[in-house]
């Protein structure tokens, strides 16, 4: 389902080129689980920017979904994250001047989804928000915006859900009802999920841990088994 | 005070960042106020200009004008007796020839005295005396032109000239003449000739169209005043003109004045375009500061303070656009003198005068305070609490009670600038309240496009939805936008559509029937001879000849003029002499809306026939009278009936016809207008100067290309101030988009992180500026259109016609100009990469 074979990722700075990437491989299949841990700096949020096509590796191969991104224009990349990709952001990066349901219907709108607007409604309904459809980002709580960015990234039933840490900027019980949410979200589609995290516990939830520092994995736990 | 001192080193302290964030607010500000300076300064430059030079442009201290008529012996020796110094000249058109090649011109011919000129310089090449110019020389008088002459008639210094029976020698080229003030209207170049020999070139004769005038130097230390009551205790039915130095050009001071009153409101206009953009600025940067305030206010400063502080911003850069306005205002006669001086014949370019920089400083802070009070009343009304909680929209914050009586005031001086200091109070008035409802008007527009893109069924197509949802989002500029270039759009559409119509009616819409020629000055004794000859040209058509002299009304019911309140629009009629005729019988196709004509072979009492548009503004009727000078005797007469008159048609129109008796004992000469193809008018040009040297053609079409030439300048002028309007809109609308860079960045990386592509975002953008830019123009298209059809039927008095091509031309590029903009600005959020802006690490 995922790629990524010698991924490296070297961005300019004004000290100097700073290599963030240093030849990752990482194979994820379809259903995986992959928790990414690993201290700050490290690297797990740029491999999730390569993964999603946000960030073009400066060298390596990445394919996403079979997808081979070497060659492919930033809008082809923009297509396949509208119809294969779901993103959560700790900040949770949902239009301000859009309500709660204008946020959620956008990527099926882009699709051209006829029923964008009762899915929107519908997903937030499924995570609880179904009172909460005209209100805007301000007018909602931490909690309620990174469900809405959650319903966001789900809506459009996406093979690959790719979140960094999603609960970083919410207290411990609204965090775990999120994650609870998550994985009951993936569940519900089987998608791939792929969840950078400082929580252990929350790392261990997945089906694999997959440990970063200093731009290299560092641990694979999926590697390890297949060594044992 | 303490209070205000805090403000005062919190708002410096701010300040300290640069002024970068506020270039739109200078620009906005600094540009209005230029253009109200530079109109303001430009104008008094010229005003002063006209009283400095007046004693050249009136050609000395006192000018006395007749028509057609020489002083007799008693007033020549009173005048003389009276005076310091004397000078007679006497002006008409004339034709001019070359008697080798018998080419010929119509001229604007000047005969003159020795003494001439009293004051200022007759600028020759080359350099010499007016009289050894113009003096008797190996048996040939001489004659001095302007250069344009030489040039038609293809002569050269030293070449004949043939005017009326007489030939003269060309001695020099005029390159300037000191009493020529700027005319609105002349049909041909300037010629020079020697006053004595008028009469031998058979050119003043009983009846001709000529303007005598007597200048000269008041006797020593006596005021005009008093010497104008003399001379008309002196002479009081002598029927001449009489002006002193505050007189010297009034029609070019009152056409200035009249250009700038138009000038200033458009101005006011663009200033107030970019009070939209002032207002824009300071809520954009409020927006920024919405931390800051939140946190002082955590910290416990109090609403009045947060206002204070940010109303010394405001105040301080008002000052630096002011600062920024008046000194382009101030160089801006520097900069026009060059293109003025030759165009008014006076000097220009002293220092700028004050009291217009003043009032433009004035206007220009109280836009600034108009247009900035409100989003600072409401900063200081923002909780605390907005720290913790986003997105509150300021605009939603509750303004404090005082801030609307403010307002009020403001908007009042505002308003009480623009409308005191005009010379057309009503005009200004008028203006002013237009100008309120077509801002009204867009504001509706605004709201009616934001609830209209909010309540149509959500659009399949990706693009269309993002721009109409663009447009009713909280914080869209939609308001902003539309209200400012949709006012800029509106003066241009307007000065445009004016523009197009008077074009159009002069050289257009010439009446089918509309004459080729006018002759003037045929005597009674060719009238017979000069019929025939018209007659002998097959293709000469609508031939009429009718007597005419002129006279001046000097009463109305016995009224003396001077006495009388006359209103504005008519007052041209009793400036001048007006030309008179008299007729046994009505003309056929003439209307009369009241009254009777008078009997064929009626010889009584003298009566007249009126145009019933002025008597209705004089509110006379049938059985009033009106008196009239004429040569120098008062003729009453009583309205016997009103006639409708149609000018546009061309054909000879009278204001006054009188009934035959009286007048027609007076001398007078014809004038004929005459209708022929193209083909035939050089020749019946030719055979009627050659039969009758002292008879003038002018073509018609060539006088309306004259008053088109002085249209279009005016024109230039009012559509260059109504292009500051939409510079002013445009400039609003890059702000608007400045301010929203950040916001459509950041919009525009996360659709692109939800998979939408960079065409489809480009196409919303697009769209969205197209719709702001449609609504924008179709409203504009209508108040402008409305606008223009005020101006045209209601002040100028004349037929408009919807002229859709220019104004589609102006509105398509304004359109056009919208969307580049629009799109040049956001162009950039689409290429923003979106890994650093989501970047948490």
């Amino acid at each position: 389902m995922i790629g990524l074979k010698a991924v490296t990722l070297t961005l300019g700075s004004q000290a100097g080129p700073v290599e963030i990437l240093k030849g990752i491989d990482l194979a994820v299949g379809a259903g995986e689980t992959v928790s990414l841990v690993g201290p700050s700096g490290s690297g797990k949020t740029s491999l999730l920017m390569v993964i999603a096509g946000l960030e073009r590796a400066t060298s390596g191969q990445v394919s996403v979904g079979g997808v081979d991104y070497a060659g492919r224009s930033e809008d082809e990349l923009a297509r396949l994250r509208r119809d294969s990709v779901g993103i959560v952001f700790q900040d949770f990066h949902l239009v301000p001047t859009m309500t709660a349901q204008e946020n959620v219907a956008i990527p099926l709108e882009l699709a051209g989804a006829r029923d964008a607007w009762k899915r929107a409604a519908g997903a937030l309904d499924s995570v609880g928000l179904g009172h909460r459809l005209t209100h805007y980002p301000g007018q909602l709580s931490g909690g309620e915006q990174q469900r809405t960015a959650l319903a966001r990234a789900v809506v459009a039933k996406p093979s690959i859900l790719l979140a960094d840490e999603p609960t970083g900027n919410l207290d411990g019980q609204t965090g775990q009802h999120i994650i609870d949410l998550l994985f009951s979200l993936r569940a519900e589609n089987g998608a791939t999920l792929l969840l950078i995290t400082h929580d252990p516990v929350l790392a261990g939830r997945c089906s694999r841990q997959v440990g970063l520092a200093d731009g290299q994995i560092v641990k694979d736990n999926q590697q390890t088994a297949a060594v044992a | 005070m303490g209070d205000w001192a805090l403000s005062w080193r919190y708002a410096r302290r701010e300040l300290r960042s640069g002024l970068g964030g506020f270039r739109i607010f200078l620009a906005c500000l600094a540009l209005g106020i230029a253009a109200l300076a530079a109109v303001g300064t430009i104008s008094a430059d010229l005003l002063t200009g006209l009283q400095r030079d007046a004693r050249n442009l009136l050609g000395g201290e006192v000018d006395l004008r007749l028509f057609n008529r020489d002083l007799t012996t008693e007033e020549r020796a009173w005048l003389l007796a009276n005076s310091q110094a004397f000078s007679a000249t006497a002006e008409m058109r004339a034709m001019a020839s070359d008697p080798e090649t018998r080419e010929r011109r119509l001229v604007e011919l000047k005969a003159v005295d020795k003494a001439y000129p009293l004051y200022g310089d007759l600028q020759l090449e080359p350099p010499q005396s007016t009289e050894s110019g113009l003096e008797l020389r190996d048996g040939a008088w001489g004659a001095l032109a302007a250069p344009e002459l030489f040039r038609r008639l293809d002569l050269e210094l030293g070449d004949r000239v043939k005017v009326g029976t007489e030939t003269f020698e060309l001695r020099g080229e005029i390159l300037s003449e000191p009493d020529s003030a700027a005319r609105a209207i002349t049909l041909g170049p300037r010629l020079l000739l020697p006053l004595e020999r008028l009469e031998a070139a058979g050119l003043a004769q009983p009846g001709s169209l000529v303007y005598r005038h007597w200048r000269l130097v008041l006797p020593e230390g006596e005021p005009f005043a008093d010497w104008e009551a003399r001379v008309k205790a002196a002479f009081p039915d002598a029927g001449w003109r009489i002006r002193g130095l505050d007189k010297a050009a009034p029609s070019v001071a009152r056409f200035i004045s009249q250009v700038r009153l138009f000038m200033t409101l458009v101005g006011l206009t663009a200033l107030v375009v970019g009070g939209v953009g002032v207002a824009n600025a300071v809520r954009a940067h409020l927006d920024s500061r919405r931390d800051t305030i939140a946190a002082m206010k955590c910290l416990g400063a109090s609403g009045s303070f947060i206002f204070k502080l940010y109303f010394i911003q405001v105040l301080l850069l008002s000052l630096v656009a002011i600062a920024i306005g008046l000194l382009f205002g101030g160089l801006a006669p520097v900069i026009a003198a060059p293109f003025l001086t030759d165009l008014f014949n006076i000097g220009l370019g002293g220092p700028p005068d004050v009291l217009p920089l003043l009032r433009a400083a004035a206007m220009g802070l109280l836009t600034a305070l108009l247009f900035a009070l409100l989003p600072l009343a409401r900063a200081q009304s923002l909780p605390a609490a907005s720290l913790f909680r986003g997105q509150i929209d300021m605009r939603r914050m509750r303004a404090p009670l005082w801030l609307w009586p403010a307002l009020l005031v403001i908007a009042g001086l505002l308003v009480a600038l623009a409308v005191l200091g005009a010379a057309d109070q009503v005009f200004a008035l008028g203006f002013v309240g237009g100008a309120a409802a077509a801002l009204l008007l867009f504001r509706l527009a605004a709201s009616a496009v934001i609830w209209g893109a909010r309540a149509l069924p959500r659009p399949r197509h990706t693009t269309l939805r993002l721009a109409l949802s663009n447009l009713y989002r909280p914080g869209a500029p939609t308001v902003g936008i539309l209200l400012s270039l949709g006012l800029g759009l509106t003066v241009l559409a307007t000065v445009t559509l004016i523009q197009a119509n008077l074009s159009k009616q002069v050289n257009e819409e010439l009446p089918k029937d509309a004459p080729t020629f006018y002759f003037i000055d045929i005597q009674n004794d060719q009238v017979a001879a000069f019929d025939s000859l018209v007659e002998g040209f097959d293709n000469a058509t609508g031939v009429e000849r009718v007597p005419m002299l002129r006279g001046r009304i000097t009463a109305v019911n016995e009224i003396p003029v001077a006495e009388l309140e006359i209103p504005p629009d008519s007052a041209w009629v009793f400036e001048g002499d007006r030309g008179l005729t008299w007729a046994e019988r009505p003309d056929p196709g003439m209307q009369l809306t009241a009254g009777a004509w008078w009997p064929e072979d009626y010889r009584g009492a003298t009566k007249v026939s009126l145009s019933d548009e002025l008597a209705q503004e004089l509110g006379l009727g049938v059985g009033d009278s009106l008196t009239v000078n004429v040569y120098g005797r008062d003729v009453t007469a009583e309205i016997a009936n009103l006639r409708r008159i149609d000018w546009q048609s061309l054909r000879i129109n009278f204001i006054m016809v009188f009934s035959p008796g009286l007048l027609d004992k007076a001398p007078a000469s014809h004038i004929a207008t005459v209708r022929i193809d193209e083909a035939g008018e050089g020749a019946l040009a030719d055979a009627v100067s050659d039969a009758f040297p002292n008879v003038s053609g002018i073509r018609v079409r060539a006088a309306l290309e004259s008053f088109t030439r002085m249209l279009d300048s005016v024109a230039a002028a009012v559509g260059a101030t109504g292009s500051v309007t939409l510079l002013a809109g445009l400039l609003v609308l890059a702000g608007a988009i400045a301010a929203s860079e950040r916001r459509r960045r950041y919009d525009s990386v996360v659709l692109k992180v939800l998979g939408a592509t960079r065409p489809v975002l480009a196409g919303g953008l697009a769209l969205e500026f197209l719709l702001l830019g449609l609504v924008s123009v179709l409203i504009a298209a209508v108040i402008g259109g409305l606008a223009a059809w005020v101006v045209i039927t209601q002040v100028m008095n004349a037929e408009f016609s919807l002229l859709v091509a220019p104004l589609l031309i102006t509105l398509g590029a304004g359109l056009l100009m919208t969307l580049v903009f629009g799109l040049a600005g956001t162009w950039r959020a689409l290429g923003t990469p979106a890994a650093p802006l989501l970047r948490n690490e």
